[in-house]
């Protein structure tokens, strides 16, 4: 009774700590729902009014445009994020080899480095190779796969580390060779892992503003970088509504892909799938 | 072995794995003849798991020949060996259903369908698992898996079956059980099998023939019964079962027979094939269930006087802790025939094993 009422306290405490960041968390996103529903022409809150006028404009091509472009890169970032990522997971957590060390800097790398200087540095060298016309989607794809990649391979890294390398000699002592006992065993039992990769990039890549910024060229500009270019004019209650819908994108994401393929392991930190 | 090509199912000449710095395996010579049951016996280190390794071709051999059926394999992956590895930890595909397990290695191998689900069938009602093809290998006991490993690298038919510790992860009752059941499948089989592991008991009890290995090397093949009775060195007589081990000189030495001086100047005539000169050290070795007390010393057999210092009641057997004078501890080993022998700690006793009970070990 008294070692309950002892233990009251810091769980008390832990309670109000949680409930304090979750206010912090979601306090911002509701009141920023809020003010998207406006009927006056400023952005205030508590709302003044009922108006869906500001979600009208957010849904027009001006904006559409752009979510659906950061919806295509995020997209093709996720696939290259695997293609890529898959391979080099499994090479660094199975083989032992010279520049190993080197491959692990270059590819977690970009995880130290601010997305900033990355973008700074893609642009002079789109610019300074002579390839100003891939400046656009080709530059932004390839910078986000850059600062994307570290995020796939280590969630694909930690799904391979549970995996007992015996599966493999096991299949391979059945017949199977290594192609094919990559393909049926490991694959399988790295999904969750896989996928979780894929997720994560396509987030990262989704709301990166840093990078886009100097690699975006007319007409191909990420929502992000949109958003930002929109706020020199002043917070309008059309941004509000745009910025609901650039948090719904990836949730919705996460949110389907935890439906079909249960991601839940991953996001929260257990590894074991 | 002086064994061909050709005559054995399995032949290792010469073969060297080192890995780094370490020497693991260092000239091996082994041949297996079809359907035998061989064991790789040694403590942790020795190399017999390497070995296996390199039969199984999970990664080749610095040096040496690997033949399997005749074909020489050890530029060969694994895959194209034609073998069957039960893992000590299993290796079930915990993604597939016991019955896709076991059918794996026929699909590898495309055979068609009505005769994978024919083979797995009878895979399963071999392992006593019939019925169970659905499940899960995660829903499945310690010993059910275990029994799925096994169906699924007997189902290929495979030139040999390789066992890599299988029974280590399983309780004692179970392990008893499993050693019986997979002896007796594999003698009904006469799949040609190598077993490795470092119970003693399990080799002396499955094997047609054990190779005691120690630090990458055989340093004993033969019957259990040769390796038991007649261990040709001292880790072998200290690893398969419990021996006690006094310091000796060679008095006489003749071809098959040698007189031996041990502790307290006692005298012992003992067959042996060692060569052995007169005056060279040797060790006299006695197992503690052929040794034992007396109230007064026996002609014509080793008598040692010693000091009773412990007595463990094992149920089957009593153990007998004693100190010789002058020499080392030993142990003898009573059967328990219903008894009580009138011993107590502290009490005066003769240690004694008759000359055919006595063995003659290099120093």
């Amino acid at each position: 009774m008294s070692l309950a009422r002892r233990a009251a306290g810091p769980w008390r405490a832990l309670r109000w700590t949680v409930a304090v960041i979750y206010l912090f968390m979601f306090g911002p996103i509701l009141i920023t729902a809020a003010v998207s529903f406006n009927a006056s022409n400023r952005s205030q809150f508590p709302p003044q009014g009922f108006s869906l006028r500001w979600w009208g404009n957010a849904l027009s091509e001006e904006w559409l445009e752009p979510v659906l472009f950061s919806l295509q890169l995020a997209g093709a970032t996720a696939a290259l994020c695997v293609l890529l990522g898959a391979p080099l997971a499994f090479i660094l957590t199975r083989q032992r080899f010279r520049g190993r060390e080197v491959l692990v800097a270059l590819t977690l790398g970009p995880l130290m480095l601010p997305a900033l200087v990355t973008g700074v540095g893609l642009l002079q060298f789109f610019q300074y190779m002579g390839l100003r016309d891939y400046i656009g989607f080709p530059s932004l794809l390839a910078g986000h796969v850059v600062i994307s990649l570290p995020f796939a391979v280590r969630t694909i890294a930690i799904s391979l580390h549970g995996l007992p390398p015996n599966l493999e000699l096991a299949a391979m002592s059945l017949g199977a060779g290594r192609a094919r006992a990559l393909w049926e065993i490991v694959v399988p039992l790295a999904k969750s892992g896989i996928i979780a990769g894929a997720v994560f990039a396509f987030v990262h890549s989704f709301t990166d503003v840093n990078l886009s910024i100097f690699l975006a060229a007319p007409g191909q500009i990420p929502v992000t970088v949109k958003i930002m270019g929109f706020l020199e004019f002043g917070f309008a209650p059309t941004l509000a509504a745009v910025s609901v819908i650039t948090l719904i994108v990836p949730l919705t994401v996460v949110g389907i892909m935890q439906w079909l393929f249960g991601l839940g392991d991953f996001i929260y930190g257990d590894a074991r799938g | 072995m002086g064994t061909r090509v050709g005559e054995a199912a399995l032949l290792l000449k010469g073969i060297e794995k080192r890995f780094g710095l370490v020497t693991a395996v260092r000239g091996l010579d082994l041949a297996v003849a079809q359907g035998e049951f061989v064991t790789l016996l040694g403590p942790s280190g020795c190399g017999k798991s390497t070995t296996l390794g390199l039969i199984a071709g999970f990664f080749p051999p610095d040096a040496g020949e690997i033949y399997l059926g005749g074909r020489h394999v050890e530029n060969l992956p694994p895959f194209a060996r034609d073998i069957g590895v039960v893992f000590q930890d299993y290796a079930l595909f915990p993604h597939m259903t016991v019955a896709q397990n076991v059918a794996f290695g026929l699909k590898m191998r495309r055979v068609d369908r009505a005769e994978i689900n024919a083979r797995v069938e009878e895979a399963l009602d071999l392992v006593k698992l019939g019925g169970l093809g659905s499940r899960r290998p995660l829903q499945l006991s310690g010993g059910q898996r275990q029994r799925v490993a096994l169906a699924r690298a007997l189902v290929v038919r495979p030139t040999v079956l390789l066992l890599d510790e299988p029974l280590s992860n399983l309780d004692l009752k179970l392990r008893e059980e499993m050693r019986a059941e997979i002896a007796a499948l594999q003698r009904r089989l006469a799949i040609t099998t190598v077993f490795v592991t470092h119970d003693q008991g399990e080799a002396l009890a499955m094997s047609d023939r054990i190779a005691v290995m120690n630090a990458g090397a055989i340093e004993q093949i033969g019957r259990p019964t040769e390796i038991y009775e007649r261990p040709a060195t001292r880790f072998v007589a200290d690893f398969i079962g419990r021996t006690n081990v006094m310091p000796a000189t060679v008095g006489a030495a003749g071809s098959t027979q040698v007189s031996l001086v041990t502790v307290q100047g006692a005298t012992i005539e003992v067959a042996t094939a060692h060569s052995l000169a007169t005056g060279a050290r040797a060790l006299l070795a006695v197992r503690p269930e052929r040794a034992t007390l007396a109230t007064a010393p026996v002609a014509d057999a080793l008598s040692l006087r010693a000091e009773v210092t412990q007595i463990l009641y094992l149920g089957a057997s009593r153990e007998i802790h004693l100190t010789l004078d002058d020499g080392p501890a030993v142990i003898v080993d009573l059967a328990n025939d219903g008894r009580e022998p009138p011993i107590e700690i502290g009490d005066r006793v003769w240690f004694v094993a008759a000359p055919a009970s006595c063995l003659v070990l290099p120093a």
